[in-house]
């Protein structure tokens, strides 16, 4: 009781998590967004000359086939860069917040006290740019799990070291 | 004799009824189709063989039920803390829960229980639905006792919330909130309906569909039809559709009601709420305060005007798929026993507070979802592809008015409330609901907002708990995001016990 206080709190006065200016993903990131529509995009182009040789139906339409493929390609890369250049995130000293979304920009804020587990996750093609991926999980579900991308190796290791710790001293 | 549950111990003797009726339930299902072929072919089979098969099976049955209760064993262990139970006869397994993980204790007899008065207790916990206890036979007294033995022990873990007087007298049931038939028949009467018209509908579909397929569609030709409404004027036979359809709504509804709530009682016990209801089975529901996520208060307009409302209590899931089991709903309280469950909830009653509106574009954006959308699809058919169906322009009228009204009402009573505690969501047209929110049980929190809404500050905010989500559209984005920082601050700088 000795030096308990209770002043009124002032709103304009806590710290704004709109305001704060975010850390973007590393760059690396972007490549391995490419390299995957690439992926996906070769399957793409497969079937499409698959079908152009084997189905009669196609012949003739060449032209449409392949500049829709580019159109697709274009648009998708278009948005993926858009999305990647979203996506930012900030590691508080309570809470993470991460912001993503093109057409709605959803912010989401987790504080570190409700948080159950951090987890660590590296994927075939970021563990090739050393890059990993920080899970957080908590008791709300799927809807307030939180993973962030395209952290550099080490540094993820360190944030999830200094989570463990906050959890740590929770419990 | 005081029970301490320490010693390995098996269920009621006379449990092994149940177990066997359990048993045998399990079993017929395998056996039917093998007692389906000897009924088939009764004539050529000796009857005795056939009485002597299901003396077999009786008692081949009765052996399990009997290896199962010798196999079956519960005990406490005191000091690892954990509730663990053994079962198998060949492949044992052995379950331990513990103890503080514990989130709800149930009692239900179905009607076999009834008969030998025993009671099943299951034991829920907050994590993985595998690892849950259920015990399938024990004696009320034992029942009773195990229960507050069980949820009596994650009580030392934090002795300082709950210092309360327990005297063993008002350990158990002290009802002060029954239900009584009354209460059950306004709610069966005013809640459920497109529920129940839902049902009713795939009943009926199904029956049909089932009908047409044996090839028996003239049990319901339209020519029975047709002679049945000839004659009439178009209005009547709508008007008697109706009458038939709202009639055969409220006697489902009623039975629905009255069979699943019968003899609702809510009883204190040690700063806990004890529920226990059902007419066929009987269930018993232990609801700790502070795993409440979730209170949901609603009624409707009838409902007010009969002074009855349902609340629905939303606990903490551990996995999405049983999300409903953590759902506790108690119907038909009047608004005084609502309040006396909300102040036993939360010691105190949630008060609004600050009121934010949303901003006129969510109206404006689910009629052109509602409305508009649907009604140039409706348009563009008639114009392009089949004008026939402009016969049922009126149905277009009557829907585009009803969806209207029911939307503008939506948008009036959608409100969030925010006061230093506690967040309160309001919406819905017909039934308005509430729901309660402490704020130190918010797990997460998200925001969002579409490009185009930038300039004109609306934004929406999503309020993530252990019971669910919580989404407030459209809302003023400054204020929202001044509260959202409140919120922050108060969850980081306290570390409440959410669950």
């Amino acid at each position: 009781m000795e030096t308990f206080t209770n002043e009124i709190l002032d709103l304009n006065q806590l710290p704004k998590h709109e305001a704060i200016s975010l850390t973007p993903l590393h760059p690396s990131y972007w490549k391995v967004m490419l390299i995957k529509i690439a992926i996906a995009f070769l399957f793409i182009a497969v079937l499409a000359i698959l079908a152009i040789n084997f189905i009669d139906e196609t012949a003739g339409h060449q032209t449409v086939i392949w500049s829709t493929y580019a159109f697709l390609l274009a648009i998708i890369l278009f948005f993926t860069r858009l999305s990647f250049k979203k996506k930012a995130y900030a590691f508080r000293e309570h809470d993470v917040i991460f912001r993503h979304g093109i057409i709605a920009t959803t912010t989401m804020v987790i504080p570190y006290n409700r948080v159950q587990h951090v987890a660590l996750h590296e994927g075939l093609l970021e563990r090739n740019f050393g890059l990993a991926k920080v899970e957080l999980f908590t008791a709300g579900g799927i809807a307030s799990d939180l993973g962030v991308p395209g952290i550099l190796k080490p540094q993820a290791e360190d944030i999830k070291q200094l989570l463990m710790g906050k959890i740590q001293i929770q419990l | 004799m005081e029970n301490h549950f320490n010693h390995p111990q098996r269920q009621s003797k006379i449990g092994i009824i149940v177990l066997f009726a359990d048993s045998l339930q399990k079993y017929a299902r395998a056996f039917l189709p093998i007692a389906f072929i000897f009924v088939l072919k009764g004539d050529t089979i000796n009857v005795l063989y056939l009485y002597l098969g299901l003396l077999a099976i009786v008692v081949i049955v009765g052996v399990i039920a009997y290896l199962r209760y010798i196999n079956f064993t519960f005990y406490i262990d005191d000091q690892k803390e954990e509730f663990i139970i053994s079962e198998g006869i060949f492949n044992k397994t052995r379950t331990s829960i513990q103890l503080n993980k514990i989130q709800q204790v149930n009692l239900s007899q179905n009607i076999v229980h009834r008969i030998i008065n025993v009671y099943a207790l299951d034991v829920d916990t907050a994590g993985s639905d595998t690892k849950e206890g259920n015990i399938k036979a024990v004696s009320h007294e034992m029942a009773l006792a195990l229960k507050s033995k069980l949820l009596e022990n994650e009580n030392k873990v934090k002795t300082t919330e709950f210092t309360e007087i327990t005297d063993p007298k008002t350990n158990f049931s002290v009802p002060f909130l029954k239900i009584d038939l009354v209460s059950l028949f306004k709610i069966g009467i005013t809640s459920n309906y497109v529920r129940t018209i839902g049902l009713l509908l795939t009943f009926f579909f199904t029956i049909y569909d089932g009908l047409s397929q044996a090839g028996k569609t003239d049990v319901v030709s339209s020519d029975n039809v047709n002679s049945l409404i000839e004659n009439k004027p178009i209005i009547y036979v709508i008007l008697m559709f109706i009458v038939v359809m709202f009639a055969v709504v409220f006697i489902l509804n009623i039975a629905r009601t009255v069979i699943k709530f019968f003899g609702y009682t809510v009883a204190k016990q040690k700063g806990s709420l004890v529920l226990s209801y059902g007419l066929i089975n009987t269930k018993s529901t232990i609801l700790k305060p502070e795993k409440v996520q979730i209170t949901k208060v609603s009624s409707n307009y009838f409902q007010k005007k009969l002074n009855v409302l349902e609340i629905k209590i939303k606990q903490a899931v551990g996995h999405a798929d049983n999300k409903n089991k953590n759902i506790i709903e108690i119907p038909g309280c009047n608004s005084q026993e609502a309040d006396e469950i909300i102040k036993l909830l939360f010691k105190e009653l949630p008060q609004e507070g600050e009121m934010l509106k949303p901003n006129f574009r969510k109206l404006g954006f689910s009629i052109f979802l509602l409305i508009i959308v649907p009604l140039s699809v409706f348009y563009s058919v008639g114009h392009w592809v089949k004008p026939v169906i402009f016969d049922y322009v009126s149905i277009a009228v009557f829907y585009a008015v009803a969806i209207t009204i029911l939307l503008c009402f939506g948008f009036r009573n959608y409100r969030l409330f925010v006061n230093d505690d506690y967040i309160i969501k309001q919406s819905g047209a017909w039934d308005v609901d509430k729901e309660i929110i402490q704020i130190e049980k918010i797990q997460a929190l998200t925001t969002s907002q579409l490009f185009w809404h930038k300039n004109i500050n609306i934004g929406s905010l999503t309020l993530h708990t252990a019971g669910g989500n919580v989404t407030f559209y459209l809302g003023k984005f400054d204020r929202i995001n001044q509260l959202v920082n409140l919120w922050l601050y108060k969850l980081e700088t306290q570390n409440s016990n959410w669950m």
